[in-house]
């Protein structure tokens, strides 16, 4: 079909030549499986608070993150990197983690998102930081996606902060073992 | 042999290929032209000062035409070697003999085969890579025209089959020695790369083929096809109908049995999403 087509034109082959290959393929395929478990803790957590007061903040980030997992989802076929193996496992322990922490309250779930941005923000300021080191011409699109996103990302932290999220249930703790598990999540996808 | 000792690596490349001109140059009529082989013949165990920039280098003359550019990295002469061994793979099988004969084509001594190992592994690896570059090139070319409006896009399972078929049809000229070739490919200390070559190639396939599944579907597919190619690769060796046409009609059942488990595959996943949604939607009523 048409559409078919022309979604093939757009994604181009980018040119690989030239590009530190590993390090671009580490890249991509650690921040679409951070992007991918963003967005199913953010199923999780829609699929319990969803209707209550913070529904549509979480809505809202939510579609966000949906753009992200898309973009990463584009270059990582443009760029030709494969996905990570463990994507089932982050899918079911994503919408757990979501779902568990929307449990504990809206606080719980805002403490989860205020965790969760943190850790990604950190990640993609890292990241910016070895692109630059390497070749910041040479990588200028990537360098400036990332960079909206970690904007993006920080909004988020923002906005958890606002929601009450230092109130929540045991917040230290809960925070703590988020990016724990994050760390954990970057660390098997490697 | 003492010298040679105090030579870092690329200078001992460097060396070798000098030693097996110097063999070689009683073969050959005309004489070297070029000063800076000349410094090599005359002063072997001078340690010279670096004269030429090392690393690899794009021209190689080869018939002592020009003078800047006539020393290549050890690799592109194994390279050529190898290719020019292939020619006598048919009669020789994937072995030294093949190799040494190469090399002799090519004006250098028979001692050129001692860079290898002796069962052949490089030089089948070194074949096995041409073959990937050619068909990368062939659906590159393919695609460009299809872009261009020229060719009509295939549809998955035919432009599946036709690589697939492109594929193993650069076998046909080495077919008797290849099961040779393949049990040498599955020796341990060959695997890691003969399973790279193979990885890369079902992987080119599919990203001509238009697949862009990031998630666990990229595996699903990639072990499908490897699945498919191997299978038919083993039933080819057992063909003798007249050009392989038992082995096309294997080849497209099964590609046609793949893509039916992929519908299938997608009718379990639809209920599997429709009983998710049913789980969801209790737990949201038990939290409400």
């Amino acid at each position: 079909p048409a559409g078919g087509v022309s979604l093939r034109l757009c994604i181009m082959p980018v040119a690989l030549e030239g590009m530190n290959k590993p390090v671009i393929d580490r890249i991509i395929q650690v921040d679409h499986v951070g992007e991918y478990g963003a967005n199913r803790i953010y199923v999780g957590q829609v699929a319990v608070l969803g209707r209550s007061s913070v529904g549509p903040v979480i809505q809202q980030i939510w579609n966000q993150e949906k753009d992200h997992l898309k973009k990463f989802s584009e270059l990582m076929v443009a760029y030709r990197v494969r996905p990570t193996l463990l994507l089932p496992f982050w899918n079911i322990a994503g919408f757990v983690l979501g779902a568990g922490s929307a449990l504990l309250g809206k606080k719980g779930a805002m403490a989860c998102t205020v965790a969760v941005e943190e850790s990604i923000s950190d990640h993609y300021n890292s990241q910016i930081q070895t692109l630059m080191e390497e070749d910041p011409e040479k990588y200028k699109e990537l360098l400036q996606i990332i960079k909206q996103f970690w904007d993006d990302e920080r909004q988020h932290h923002d906005i958890g902060l606002e929601h009450d999220a230092e109130a929540a249930p045991a917040y230290r703790v809960l925070k703590t073992a988020i990016q724990l598990g994050y760390k954990a999540a970057i660390f098997l996808s490697e | 042999s003492a010298v040679r000792c105090q030579l870092s690596p690329p200078q001992r490349a460097l060396q070798a290929s000098a030693v097996l001109r110097r063999v070689s140059d009683e073969q050959k009529k005309e004489p070297l032209t070029s000063s800076s082989e000349h410094q090599f013949d005359s002063h072997p165990t001078d340690h010279q000062p670096e004269q030429e920039p090392q690393g690899p280098h794009s021209s190689y003359t080869g018939q002592g035409g020009q003078q800047s550019e006539d020393y290549e990295s050890e690799e592109q002469l194994q390279h050529r070697i190898l290719t020019a061994a292939l020619e006598f793979v048919p009669e020789h099988g994937w072995t030294a003999e093949a190799i040494a004969e190469g090399a002799k084509t090519l004006g250098l001594s028979v001692a050129a085969a001692g860079m290898f190992h002796s069962d052949g592994s490089e030089l089948i690896l070194h074949f096995v890579s041409q073959c990937n570059t050619k068909l990368s090139e062939l659906l590159e070319q393919e695609q460009k025209l299809v872009q261009l409006g020229e060719a009509e896009k295939k549809p998955t399972d035919q432009f599946l089959r036709d690589a697939v078929e492109a594929r193993l049809r650069m076998l046909i000229p080495y077919i008797e020695k290849w099961p040779q070739a393949l049990s040498i490919l599955l020796l341990p200390h060959n695997i890691p790369s003969s399973l790279n070559l193979l990885t890369s190639m079902i992987d080119d396939i599919w990203h001509y083929a238009g697949d862009q599944s990031t998630d666990f579907n990229w595996y699903t597919r990639r072990a499908v096809l490897t699945g498919i190619y191997n299978t038919t690769e083993l039933v080819m060796m057992q063909d003798s109908s007249p050009d392989f046409e038992d082995t096309w009609r294997f080849l497209e059942n099964r590609v046609a049995d793949a893509m039916s488990m992929g519908n299938t595959a997608n009718q379990v996943q639809s209920t599997g999403e429709a009983v998710v949604q049913g789980l969801m939607g209790a737990a949201v009523t038990v939290s409400n």
